[in-house]
Parts: structure tokens; sequence; C-alpha cells
């Protein structure tokens, strides 16, 4: 389990996190919302290891992040940034198969969970593809197979951050990527997932973290968290809040 | 009919090598300009199958294989030439590579490059006596000294009358910018021997900039350029170099032009005919020294 | 590929100025591997198989392979195709080091004689290890290696470099000159086996290391963070990594002057024909390497003969066309 405390990260003399305890639970997947510069990006560097902190703690498994090795933290904690900068024409399944490096099961069991991950992520077809001759939006799916790949199958004690993943998808593959997403979680493992709308995390997000500032603003279930009040709060807008016709959870739409 | 080239080429070198040490070396590869052109005045053209990129006159010498510069030669390329002797200046080098010439059993002979009569005379005695040669050495020797003697003399008389002229000696190539000849540099010597007087401070050659050049005043400017040469020679260093056209001697018409091949590793046989014509053009109204330019 | 490299070993003993009867050069092979052969008739192949050709075509493979290798290494942690050896200021340090050394030296003189004909060597060794000992340095922050920051530290060192490369040049005479010059454009000339060893054994150090940090190199082409969260400990390899090509760089140019080309052509070649994989790349780029540093070798001792020509000239000159045609048909 990962776990935050009392979070606080201070750049060139500004705060832009302070007081953040949250703790991922397993099978949970959990959304942060803010508007630009809340905080969000910062809050997933801190967790995973990438930002120093001025005060708090992480732990995973109650073992502070930096006493981990490399490998054994790479294999409980899997990370997805919001754009990638490979530049070089590997072969999409490659591209996949680096979610292995961590791992020493073999070249079969590898190869298995290569191609289970990009089915995962709906991105079978562009298996012998070259990375470079991809969209955008194909590109993202890929390297989520890689960071599902990394955890596969995913279970209990492992923790997947995600930076936007759905931010160069189509609305369609939006709505696939975060169901597997949630299979995902379904398995055991504990997501961290930034998302900016707010109608994909109140249809995926099993908990909401809505960032202001740096600080936490409201924490609590897509029911709580996403009422008129704190979003205009936080975010600037008047919005109304209805229910979705079909699943009942919060559906936002701006006045 | 490759095959008993190659077998009698094998056998031919053994041969030679065995030969070498008790006969005089009959192949030669020279390196360094004025040690070839001394092994051509001593009557040993014919043994040499091989001379480096500095060795330029006489012009048939650049028929021969070249063995590239002197300071990066090749051991398998030298030795290709299956020569009994390689001759060159301490500046021969790689060391590496001459380590393994001689190695492969061929003679090394260094001759120093230094510019004085007393190195020289050794180095063409010590020519002499591996030619086959060492009578026509005493005496191109001898011929040598006295011509340079009377050069000496000759500039002693003319100094007493007249002032030394300012000479400035520029090196360029087919137009490039040109640079200025200094201390310790063969050409100064030159012009100090032939009765000209050389003001630039710095030394080995660098080039010049225009307000030094007005500066200098030269009276005489000496142009060398290794592709072009007489008229074309100074029609083109007045084009690149119009500044110089405010110099007195452009004013008084005294661009002389000069072989650039005299200039390259050491004393050249042909050093006192240049020397003489150098004079002859510092000293105009002077009877000259030679004949040829006595006109 | 392998084939290519013996097929190009075999050349560069079989072939030279000295023209040897195939059967003398095989005779003469075997007895150098220690055969009992009857060595008579064979002395001119055995010296010149053994005591020039064999030490420079083993030069040849060294520097061939470590460039290679660097150039892969550079483009890897630089995450840019066209990122080259030269970059950390190795090859702008070693220069000056040189340039120290031979007109320096020249200046100087009076060295200890045994000390004399390593002094080139070791300078530009030293040369190209300061220089990318301080890019590195510049490019380190809060215990990070900041890589873009190292590159433009090394822009402006190699630059600073070619200046007192320029400062000496001014200063030198017309011979030590030439030798700048030459030097400048490499060559495996005068190769020895009391000069080959040291690089002998860096290349082996760097082709035995390199190959092990192949996957490392694989995710730190994804990036560094990512990198990071694949496992790897990116600081340590990114130090390791500039070392090797300092040393490796820093000791193929004290041995054979800066050759140009290898470094930058062949990973970019390799990666066209076996895709960026460095588990494949780098085995690939050594013999690749290896084999375009002996044939450009092969044709600079013949083409001149029996002078030659420096092999910098060469490896562009092949290497450079060859480049363009596979950029041409890589759009197509």
């Amino acid at each position: 389990m990962l776990r935050a405390q009392d979070l606080s990260v201070r750049r060139g003399g500004a705060t832009v996190l302070e007081g953040v305890d949250l703790a991922l639970q397993p099978g949970e997947v959990l959304g942060v919302l803010g508007p630009n510069g809340a905080g969000k990006s910062t809050l997933l560097g801190a967790l995973c290891g990438e930002l120093e902190t001025d005060a708090g703690s992480v732990t995973l498994d109650e073992r502070a992040l930096g006493q981990w090795s490399g490998q054994e933290r790479a294999r409980r904690l899997a990370v997805l940034p919001q754009s990638s900068t490979l530049s070089f024409a590997f072969p999409v399944a490659e591209v996949v198969a680096m979610g292995r490096l961590p791992h020493d099961t073999g070249r079969v069991r590898d190869a298995e969970i290569v191609d289970a991950a990009l089915r995962a992520a709906d991105a079978e077809h562009l298996r012998g593809r070259s990375y470079l001759a991809l969209s955008g939006g194909e590109r993202q799916r890929v390297h989520l197979a890689r960071v599902l790949a990394q955890l596969w199958p995913g279970g209990e004690g492992q923790v997947l951050l995600l930076d936007e993943p759905t931010s160069a998808l189509d609305p369609l593959h939006q709505h696939t990527t975060l169901q597997a997403v949630r299979d995902f979680a379904s398995q055991g493992a504990a997501v961290l997932v930034i998302l900016h709308d707010l109608n994909l995390a109140a249809r995926y997000c099993d908990r909401i973290l809505l960032l202001q500032g740096g600080r936490p603003h409201a924490f609590g279930s897509p029911d709580e968290v996403l009422q008129a009040e704190p979003l205009r709060a936080v975010f600037g807008l008047d919005v109304l809040i209805q229910r979705h016709p079909e699943r009942g959870h919060p559906l936002i739409v701006a006045r | 009919m490759r095959l008993s080239k190659y077998l009698l080429l094998c056998g031919s070198l053994l041969f030679s090598h065995a030969a070498a040490a008790a006969d005089l070396p009959q192949r030669w590869v020279s390196s360094g300009g004025s040690l070839s052109e001394w092994v051509v005045r001593l009557g040993g053209e014919g043994k040499l199958v091989g001379v480096d990129t500095t060795s330029l006159h006489p012009q048939t010498l650049r028929q021969l294989p070249s063995i590239g510069y002197q300071r990066a030669l090749s051991a398998e390329g030298v030795l290709s030439l299956r020569p009994d002797i390689l001759i060159g200046s301490e500046e021969m080098g790689p060391p590496p590579v001459i380590a393994q010439i001689k190695a492969a059993g061929i003679r090394i002979e260094t001759l120093s490059a230094k510019p004085d009569l007393e190195t020289l005379e050794r180095n063409v005695l010590r020519l002499g006596e591996l030619l086959g040669a060492p009578e026509r050495a005493r005496e191109e020797m001898a011929a040598y000294r006295q011509r340079l003697q009377r050069q000496a003399d000759w500039v002693a008389r003319v100094r007493e009358k007249q002032q030394a002229p300012r000479v400035l000696m520029l090196l360029g190539h087919a137009g490039s910018n040109v640079m200025a000849a200094g201390k310790d540099s063969l050409a100064v010597w030159l012009i100090e021997h032939a009765g000209g007087e050389s003001r630039t401070e710095h030394s080995g050659y660098k080039p010049i900039s225009n307000e030094a050049l007005l500066a200098m005043d030269p009276q005489v400017v000496i142009f060398a350029d290794r592709s072009l040469h007489g008229e074309e020679a100074r029609k083109a260093l007045l084009q690149q170099n119009p500044v110089l056209q405010q110099t007195s001697a452009a004013r008084d018409g005294r661009l002389l032009t000069l072989d650039p091949t005299l200039l390259v590793g050491g004393l050249g046989p042909r050093l006192p005919e240049g020397l003489a014509e150098l004079s002859a053009a510092f000293y105009p109204s002077e009877q000259a020294l030679t004949a040829k330019l006595d006109r | 590929m392998g084939v290519l490299l013996l097929l190009a070993f075999w050349l560069s003993l079989a072939l030279g100025p000295v023209s040897l009867p195939l059967g003398d050069t095989l005779l003469a092979a075997l007895r150098l591997m220690g055969l009992p052969i009857d060595g008579e008739g064979l002395q001119q192949a055995e010296l010149i198989l053994g005591q020039i050709r064999l030490p420079r075509s083993l030069l040849g493979l060294c520097v061939g392979i470590v460039l290679a290798l660097s150039g892969v290494a550079m483009q890897g942690l630089f995450r840019n195709p066209l990122a080259d050896p030269g970059l950390v200021g190795v090859a702008g340090g070693a220069a000056l080091g040189a340039a120290i050394a031979i007109v320096g030296g020249s200046m100087i003189g009076g060295l200890p004689p045994a000390l004399a004909p390593y002094l080139l060597s070791i300078c530009a060794f030293s040369g190209g290890l300061i220089v990318t000992a301080v890019v590195y340095r510049f490019g380190r922050r809060d215990g990070q290696t900041n890589v873009a920051t190292m590159l433009l530290a090394g822009v402006a060192l190699t630059a600073m470099s070619g200046a007192g490369v320029g400062l000496f040049t001014y200063l030198a005479d017309d011979a030590t000159l030439r030798s700048l010059t030459f030097w400048n454009l490499g060559s495996l000339n005068g190769a020895s086996y009391p000069r080959l060893w040291p690089l002998l054994l860096v290349t082996l150090g760097v082709a035995i290391w390199l190959p092990r940090r192949a996957s490392a190199l694989n995710a730190l082409l994804l990036g560094e963070s990512e990198a990071r969260h694949l496992g790897f400990n990116v600081e340590r390899i990114k130090l390791e990594l500039v070392l090797c090509t300092a040393l490796g760089v820093g000791a193929a140019v004290a041995a054979a002057g800066l050759i140009g080309f290898i470094g930058l052509v062949v990973p970019h070649l390799m990666r066209l024909l076996v895709g960026p994989d460095h588990r494949v790349l780098l085995p690939a780029s050594l013999l690749a390497g290896a084999s375009l540093l002996l044939l450009a070798d092969l044709v600079a001792r013949l083409v001149l003969a029996p002078a030659e020509l420096p092999i910098g000239i060469v490896t562009a000159l092949i290497g450079a066309p060859f480049f363009l045609y596979l950029l041409v048909r890589g759009r197509a």
C-alpha cells in the first residue's frame, strides 16, 4: 500500500504542494482533479519518488520509498507520465516489453504478458508497427500497455500512477482505457489517476481528491466531491449536477 | 608469370639485404627536399627509387613514387620500394614507423637539417661516401663554400657603400592569404645573407596585418608562390593584398618572385645561385656576381 | 556481420603496399600462431605480417569497436540519433591535449627519452578525460545530471578547446603545424604492440561492459524518469556511459588521432539495419565499426602507396555517401 503523510513540496520558495495525506487502497481507483497548476503532477512526482519532498513521507508497504531498491520498487510501482520522449523506431511490442525489464520471468512468459497488456489497452493491432509511425493517441495506449505489463497481472500490493492517460484519446478510447484501468484495479492493484474530465472521473473513480493551489480542497467519493460548491471554488466554473440516467453517478454540466 | 615476379621480388629482397651490409646501398629513398637535391647533385639520381613530398627539385624527382610527408611515413609503403637505405632529417617520422623500417633491415641515415655550413659539410661528405663518390662530394662542397664566401665578401663590400634595403618575404599559395617570413626561417637567413634586412619580429611563417606591412614599408618584397610563377604571381599578390601598392617596394617596382623549393629542408645546392640572384635584385646598381643576372 | 569483420580483418592482413604471395601470408600467419612450419624464406612475410600489419589491424579493430560503441552510448544517453562521441567534449579535449604535446613538446624539448614517444598519447588521453569531466560536472545539479545542460556544456567546452588548439596552431612552426594537421585526420600508421596494449584493455572493458547495459540503454530511450520507474539507477548509468565514452574515445584518439564519422554513422547505419534495440544494436555496431575502420585503413594504405592517406579522410569519403544513400532509401 502506498501511503503519503503530510506531504509538502516547495519549489524556488513557493509551496506547490502542502498537507496532502492519502493512502491508496488495493482495488481502488483514486482520481486527482484540479485546475492547471493545482499541484496534480507534483503530487504524482512526489508519490513515485521523482520529486524530493520538503516535509512528510511516502511509504510503500510501511517502508520509505527511498529504501526500496530500484528493481524491487519497479515490480510494485509503475508510473505513466503525461508524454514520452521516445524518438527511436522500436516495434510496439518491444516498447511494451520494456515494462518487463524489472522482472526475470523469462522470454515466454514476458511475451504472453506483452500480448495481454496490449489487448487490455486495445492496442493489439498495433503490435508489429513502428512506434514512430503511431499517432499521439496510439502512442499513449502503447505506453499504458507498457506500464500494465510492468505490473501484470496486477494484484494486491501493486501501485499504478497515471498522469492524464486519456489526454490524447478519442472519446471511445477514453472510455476503453479507463475501463481497462478499472479492470486492472479489480485484480487488487491500487491506482491513482490524474484526470481533467470531471465526468470521466465521476464514472471511473472510487474516490476523488480535489486539489487547489497545492492543497487538498475536498477528498471523498464522487458523490461527496463532485458538487457545485467545491467545483465552483476550485475551477471557478458554475455547474449543474445531474444523475447519469443508467448508472446513477453524478453528471456534471456547465451552466 | 605473376608468381615468378613475386619470387624474384622476394629473392632480390633477401639478396639486397645481404649485399647492403658489405656493399654500397643501391636503392635509395630520400626524405627531405635539400637532401634529395644533394643526392642528385652528387650523381645519385639513378639510385633514387622514392622521395618524400618536399623533394620537388629537380622536376624529374616528381616522377618518382612519393612516400608522403616526411613526418608521416608509412612503414610498409617505404618497404614496398625495397630500398637499401632511407635518408632523411631528424624530422623524419613517426618514430615507431622508423623503428619498423629499421627492424626490416633497411639502413637508416639521419642527416641533420640544421642550417649551418659545418652540418651541411658533414652531410654532403657522408652522402658522397654512401654514393661511392667521396671525391665529387669534396669538390662540390669546396666549390659551395667558395661561392658562399664570395657572396659574403660581395655583400660586405656593397654594404660599405650602400644601406641595406628593408626586405620582406611573403609565402603564398595561389592567391590564398600570405604569410610573412620571420626570424629563424630559412627565408630570413637568405635575405640576410643576400645583404638585405628583415624587420619581422615573429618566428616562423605567420600572417601579417596590413598596418604592420605599411609600418614596415619594405623596399623589396620577395614572393614565393607554390603554384603561380613570374608575372602571374605578382599580379595575384597585388590583387589579394592591395595594401602592398602603398609600399616603397611596389612604387619602385621591386616585387621579386622566388622558387619556393629553395626554402624547403635546409641548405640546398642551389643556395649560392639563389643568394646571388637576390643580392643582384637588392643592389641593382652594383656589378652582380652571377653572369646570368648580369644584364 | 561477423563474416564481414573476419573478411575485413583478413584483407587488412593480406593486403598492403608490399605485395606478398598469398601462400606466404598464410604460412607466415600460421607460424605467428605458433604452428611449427618451416620458416625458410618467410622472414620478410613474417616481419611485415607480425610487426607491421598485425598490430595495425588490431589497432584498427580496437579503434573501430570503441568509436562505434561510444557512438551508441552517446546516442542513447542523449536520446538523439545524431549524437556523436565528441559531444561530451572528449574529442575536443584530446585535440587540445595533442596540440599541447605536439607544439609544446617541440618548444620545450628536453623530455626524458622514455616518456617522449608516449607524450602525445598521454596528453591526448588526459585532455579528453579532463574536458569530459568538466562537462559532466557542469551537467550535475542537486545530485542529478542534466543531459541537456551537459550537451550545451560539451558544445561550449569543445569550442574552448578549439580556441586552445587555434592558439597552439598560431604558435606552431611549419613542421609542427603539419604534424598537428595530420594528427587531426587520424592514422593507424606506426602501430606497435607497446602502444596497442592499453587500448586493447580499454576496448575489452568497453566491449564487455556496454552490452551488459543494453537494457538500461533501451529504457533510457523512453526517458530518464521512465527508466527510473523501470528500476534503473539512471544517475549511475549516465556516469558509466560518460566514463565509458571518455575512456574509450580518449584511448582510441590517443592511439590513432581523430577519426571522425565512425562514432556518428556506424550506430545510425546499424539502427537502420537491425533496429534500435541495444541488445542487437551494440553487437552489430561493434562488428560494423571494426569492419568499416579496417576497410577504410586498407584504402588509406593502398590508394596512394607507397605514401598513405590519413584515415579520417577515407572514413568520411566512404561512409558519408553510403549514409546518404541509406537516408534516401529509408525515405522512399
